[in-house]
């Protein structure tokens, strides 16, 4: 995984399988996914003066990327309920459409990531998935590291409840409900 | 002793590698007798695993070859703006110069009306000793130095010299006329600071005249870059140059200016 780079324009053919599945993993439709990939390309190198070297440039990217996933998502709002898709639900896909589009029925454990509530899924795939420290997550979120720690304890919580990786103890019941 | 209480977050932390050096003592001095303590971390280790094998396919899937190609144009497109911006023309006149400050390429225009443009600092090798130095630091090259003249009138569009007594190499381009039936040379030097110099020479007279040049940031060697044969062409077709000649119409056209230049 690149980590240093100088130039992004040098970087960003190699990060693309990385961008790519951060993008399906957050609008699970790989044709939304596909064209926000390439509009967070576009828009790093446009400002590619702002990277400053020696940070990294994954977490770079992912922001890019991310935020103009919000900002899409804010649109859809204002444009209208009856396409506001709801944030929680499915990489895997509730609906059979969403489904196909993203494949990844058979896995139960990416189902189950699909399911979590935003917050905690995007936490989840930056350090767990993608490797992010807690401080370049909370940097891509643009939240306290204090909240990145919170949102991906329930997240992980909530996905071996989900999917019976490990019993959690008594002692800290988490149900699906009271997670969200 | 008594079972120290570690919250979930802290053990996430430790799970994570995100813990002080001295935390992580604690909990591993306290994992060696609690194994529920030990249950709760294994829980943490497990879904970061279990969520990375979960999305490896979806990392492992190839992209698609419009998505790549979409890119590395964009990247493309990019650099050659870079190189674009890297590549400065700077016109004279009469005496007065302008700062050595880098033109964008709007300028050309400008620069072609004026008939001659040179780089400055690259000049200098360019001109004989009877140039004059102009107060903004150009060098107005009115007779270009014997090497390159000599480059000028014998070497054939498609071959490359050293220039006698520089290492600069010296390749021709072009042999065509101007507007006003001028000879003229299309040309590039690398020079010694790995710099590529396009340029164009026409002949006034009974001397050369460096008409045109601009310098390209070091690609080391081999040909300019895009960009700068852009500005070339836009200056080409100010002066309304002609096509390029025949290899026979340049060998005879050629042949007659060192015949001039012996009477």
């Amino acid at each position: 995984m690149p980590e240093k780079a100088d130039r992004v324009q040098d970087q960003l053919v190699a990060f693309l399988p990385n961008l790519r599945r951060f993008a399906i993993a957050l609008c699970r439709s790989r044709d939304i996914a596909d064209d926000l990939v390439q509009r967070a390309c576009e828009r790093a190198l446009a400002n590619e003066r702002r990277f400053e070297p020696g940070t990294r440039f994954d977490a770079w990217m992912f922001k890019i990327l991310r935020n103009l996933w919000i900002d899409d998502i804010r649109k859809r709002k204002v444009a209208g309920p009856q396409d506001d898709i709801d944030e929680r639900h499915d990489i895997a896909g509730i609906s059979g459409e969403r489904e196909v589009e993203a494949r990844l029925a058979l896995n139960s454990v990416a189902q189950a990531i699909g399911e979590l509530a935003a917050d905690q899924r995007d936490v989840l795939l930056l350090v767990c998935v993608e490797e992010l420290s807690y401080r370049q997550a909370a940097e891509v979120l643009a939240v306290p590291i204090g909240t990145v720690m919170s949102r991906l304890a329930r997240a992980r919580k909530n996905l071996a409840e989900a999917t019976g990786i490990s019993s959690a103890p008594t002692r800290y019941p988490v149900t699906k409900g009271a997670a969200k | 002793m008594t079972e120290e209480t570690f919250s979930d977050e802290i053990l996430m932390r430790f799970a994570d590698g995100e813990l002080d050096p001295d935390m992580v003592a604690r909990i591993e001095q306290a994992m060696e007798t609690d194994d529920r303590l030990v249950a709760r971390i294994a829980v943490f280790i497990e879904t970061r695993a279990q969520a990375q094998a979960a999305l490896k396919p979806l990392h492992d899937e190839p992209v698609p070859e419009k998505l790549v190609a979409a890119v590395e144009q964009m990247i493309e497109a990019k650099r050659a703006g870079e190189k674009a911006a890297a590549a400065s023309i700077l016109p004279f006149g009469s005496g007065r110069v302008a700062g050595p400050a880098s033109r964008s390429r709007w300028m050309l225009p400008i620069a072609a009306s004026l008939a001659a443009a040179v780089v400055g600092g690259l000049a200098g090798y360019w001109a004989a000793a009877t140039n004059e130095r102009t107060q903004g630091g150009l060098w107005v090259a009115s007779v270009i130095r014997p090497a390159l003249a000599q480059a000028l009138e014998t070497v054939e569009s498609g071959k490359e010299i050293k220039l006698a007594g520089i290492s600069d190499r010296f390749r021709a381009i072009a042999t065509f006329r101007n507007d006003a039936q001028d000879l003229c040379r299309e040309f590039e030097v690398d020079s010694q600071d790995r710099s590529t110099v396009v340029s164009v020479a026409c002949r006034s007279g009974d001397e050369w005249r460096v008409s045109f040049a601009v310098v390209a940031p070091g690609d080391a060697g081999g040909y300019a870059p895009a960009s700068s044969t852009e500005a070339l062409d836009a200056y080409l077709s100010a002066i309304e140059a002609g096509a390029p000649m025949s290899a026979e119409e340049e060998i005879q056209a050629l042949a007659e200016v060192r015949r001039k230049d012996r009477k």
